[in-house]
């Protein structure tokens, strides 16, 4: 899976624009399967990717149209998919999002994920022997009825919180 | 199809409340290509001469260039235009950040705003979807304050925000926009100009992907300029302090300008040098859209935190005013960015005012009683807060130094130190030649960002001979050659403002060229752009600047500097002894761009004599 260490994430959104042009040869944070949420004020930059969670809620999917590769990647039938945009809802930290009426989510690049070449910080790295690794369980009640802009923000300020304790813990000890 | 660029212009009235949309027109381009030289053509073709600046019928314009949005690194800017409030001639500043992106993913390459709205505004911009708003419970806010709560009203974090602060709403001359809290368009009040429109803040939500003419070609050059980056020998200096390395760097050149340009040496410099930021504060990186140096940084102090602050910032807030408190320039660095002022602008009323004290040319008394001697935080802070808010001698303050000068009287105005009302950056250039030049003659006034002719700090003595046949050009010392570098170099920053990409790569990394560009431009957008197409417009572009400032009211007495850079030799440090003997190169300068003797192109040589 792709683990991201937002403590030294500058916020560039190379991994977005990396995405964006390796699956579509065009360029547009719509078109990202990664989504970098920038919070300037607490000075957080938190790329928010699909983590291969415990729980795969997004399985529920009504038409059978998704299921999960080998590399522990989401696959979605485009013949079975009816962009109905359940995954989507229920999705807790944002990963799957519809845009013109395709459900994009990391596909970890059949195995060669294009964001952690572009990331010159290391703040993406990717991990093929982790999977199933993460519990998105004590997001999803506070995910209910959120777009995925506000579920990507909500996860992003929760994960983020220690690295603001190891900051404000250096720089105002 | 056109590819690279939005596609569209957006005419926005406030007064009528009237929007339109235009198709961005490809032969207009090729003549512009985008950003600064499309605002500034724009200006050329449709802004009444006489217009007051503050007046509603003044012009607005946001630009964005061609490749900006897409794959190419270093290309995050956007640039601001219109009639300057603070210095009655062509106004304009870039910043960086995320907002030009967005608006190209929008689908547009310029926003052009008229008109003056009864209450105050701001304009929302999804795509196709445009709505001016109102933003009466916005006023007043900060630039922080108003970004958040957009945000938070929009639902939608990921919305990007140029707003201004109160100084933009108090119609502070200097006053900035900032998008992202940070990315100031410092220069020339574009703030101002937002306030004079009743605009608080543009917010754009771009969900469009944008394509180019050639894709795989238009990789290559994307990943070879990335690489080009990446093995710069200034890289790691520059991914790790960004442009704050300038501290240690011009001192050891002695032109850290400290106590306001009396000397080119500060003592001090370790305890507000680039290093110790570092060091002691900052604890991450952060970026621009799309670069992979990462320059800039989040730092936090035990009070205060934020991102920045920039070599300009730093400077003037720590040697230029007298002061070493690092953590009080962090600081300030954040009320700056927070209300909305330029800190360059800001800093220099200051520096002007402790020079006059120190010369007994104005007293305390006739300062409010505030005391201006050197290093001072308790006033800078209290002054910065009236200019503001327009409060008492802050009123005075907040109209820029050139003015407040001319109000004073009594011999201050020779410490004014601003060319055509815009006031100098935090670089002595008497050790500095080139930059010298480039100050008196930049199309914005007093500004080193319109040629930024970093080579001379190069010593590449081989490349010089090879690329103009003249040694000396490397050598920041020397006079000889000056006026052909800047002639070059004008061409090459224009070049990076109409791409709307970062001068520290496109000129001081000396990583762009009108080659490459040409390259870039024509597998980008599919447009035919030839290195000579690119060359004629960048020409036509710095003309057409120079017309319109004449028509501005431009003399070229104006293109010089302020007398201390003419007359007074450095007393110290490694420029020792210098002055720089300016009016020699710039009748030089006009010599090589054709110009006659009065500075002014000759087609229109007639019409203006």
């Amino acid at each position: 899976m792709i683990v991201v260490d937002a403590a030294v994430c500058s916020g560039c959104s190379r991994c977005e624009v990396a995405c964006s042009f390796f699956h579509s040869g065009k360029v547009g944070r719509a078109g990202a399967r990664i989504k970098v949420v920038k919070m300037e004020e607490i000075g957080i930059d938190y790329p928010v990717v699909c983590q291969h969670c415990i729980e795969r809620y997004c399985l529920k999917c009504p038409e059978n149209a998704i299921e999960i590769g080998a590399l522990g990647q989401v696959i979605i039938s485009p013949t079975l998919c009816t962009a109905c945009g359940l995954c989507e809802a229920l999705c807790p930290i944002g990963a799957i999002e519809l845009f013109e009426e395709i459900p994009y989510v990391c596909d970890l690049c059949g195995g060669d994920p294009r964001c952690v070449k572009a990331c010159t910080l290391n703040a993406i790295r990717y991990e093929p022997e982790t999977t199933q690794a993460v519990a998105l369980k004590p997001f999803k009640r506070k995910s209910r009825n959120r777009s995925p802009e506000e579920k990507r923000v909500q996860f992003a300020l929760a994960a983020s919180e220690p690295i603001r304790e190891t900051w404000l813990s250096k720089r105002r000890a | 199809m056109l590819h690279g660029y939005g596609g569209y212009i957006l005419r926005v009235d406030l007064e009528t409340g009237h929007i339109r949309r235009e198709k961005t027109d490809p032969k207009y381009m090729m003549n512009v290509i985008g950003g600064r030289g499309l605002n500034s053509t724009r200006l050329y073709d449709e802004l009444r001469r006489d217009v007051d600046p503050l007046s509603p019928e003044n012009m607005l314009l946001i630009g964005v260039g061609p490749l900006t949005g897409t794959l190419l690194p270093a290309s995050a800017y956007t640039t601001i235009s219109g009639k300057s409030p603070m210095t009655g001639i062509l106004g304009d500043s870039a910043a960086g950040g995320f907002f030009g992106a967005e608006l190209k993913q929008a689908g547009y390459d310029q926003v052009i705003i008229t008109g003056k709205r009864d209450t105050p505004c701001y304009l929302l911009i999804t795509n196709d979807n445009v709505e001016i708003r109102d933003a009466s419970h916005l006023w007043g806010r900060d630039i922080w304050e108003t970004t958040t709560a957009l945000r938070k009203d929009l639902g939608d974090n990921a919305v990007q925000i140029a707003a201004i602060g109160p100084a933009g709403e108090n119609l502070v001359k200097f006053a900035t926009v900032a998008c992202n809290n940070s990315r100031m368009f410092g220069r020339t009040g574009m703030g101002c100009l937002f306030g004079a429109k009743n605009l608080k803040a543009i917010a754009v939500r771009g969900k469009r992907r944008l394509t180019v003419a050639d894709t795989l070609t238009y990789a290559k050059l994307c990943e070879k300029l990335e690489t080009d980056i990446r093995h710069h020998p200034e890289y790691a200096q520059r991914h790790a302090m960004g442009s704050t390395l300038l501290m240690k760097a011009l001192n050891g050149i002695g032109i850290l300008p400290t106590r306001h340009f009396q000397e080119g040496v500060c003592d001090y410099v370790d305890d507000i040098s680039g290093e110790t930021l570092a060091k002691k504060y900052k604890v991450k990186n952060k970026s621009c859209f799309n670069c992979n140096i990462h320059c800039s940084r989040y730092f936090i102090t035990p009070t205060h935190e934020g991102e920045g602050p920039e070599y300009e910032t730093l400077c003037s807030y720590t040697s230029r005013l007298g002061n070493s408190d690092l953590e009080f320039a962090l600081r300030m660095s954040t009320y700056l960015n927070r209300m909305g002022l330029d800190s360059l602008s800001s800093g220099e009323t200051i520096g002007w005012a402790m020079e006059c004290v120190q010369r007994g040319l104005i007293t305390k008394e006739d300062l409010d009683g505030i005391d201006f001697t050197w290093g001072n935080t308790q006033t800078i802070e209290q002054i910065l807060e009236m200019i503001t808010h327009r409060r008492g001698i802050g009123d005075a303050f907040a109209e820029g130094t050139r003015s407040l000068a001319r109000r004073f009287g009594k011999g201050t105005e020779t410490y004014a130190f601003h060319v055509k009302g815009l006031d100098m950056i935090c670089g002595d250039p008497r050790g500095i030649k080139a930059f010298g030049l480039c100050y008196a003659i930049a199309s914005r006034g007093g500004d080193h960002l319109r040629a930024e002719p970093f080579f001379e700090l190069t010593e590449r003595y081989d490349e010089a001979e090879k690329r103009w046949g003249i040694r000396e050009i490397a050598d920041r010392l020397a006079v000889k050659g000056k006026a052909v570098l800047v002639e070059h170099t004008e061409r090459q920053a224009l070049l990076s403002d109409c791409l709307t990409m970062c001068k520290n790569i496109g000129l001081s990394m000396d990583l762009m060229n009108i080659d490459f560009a040409s390259r870039l431009l024509t597998a980008g957008t599919g447009l035919r752009f030839t290195p000579e197409r690119v060359d004629d417009a960048l020409k036509g572009v710095i003309e057409r600047d120079r017309l319109l400032n004449i028509d501005f009211g431009i003399k070229p007495e104006q293109d010089t500097l302020p007398e201390r850079f003419r007359t007074e030799p450095l007393k110290e440090g490694a420029s020792k002894g210098h002055t720089v003997p300016v009016e020699e190169m710039v009748r030089e300068y006009y010599k090589l761009k054709g110009w006659d003797e009065r500075g002014v192109p000759p087609a229109q040589s007639g019409k203006h004599a």
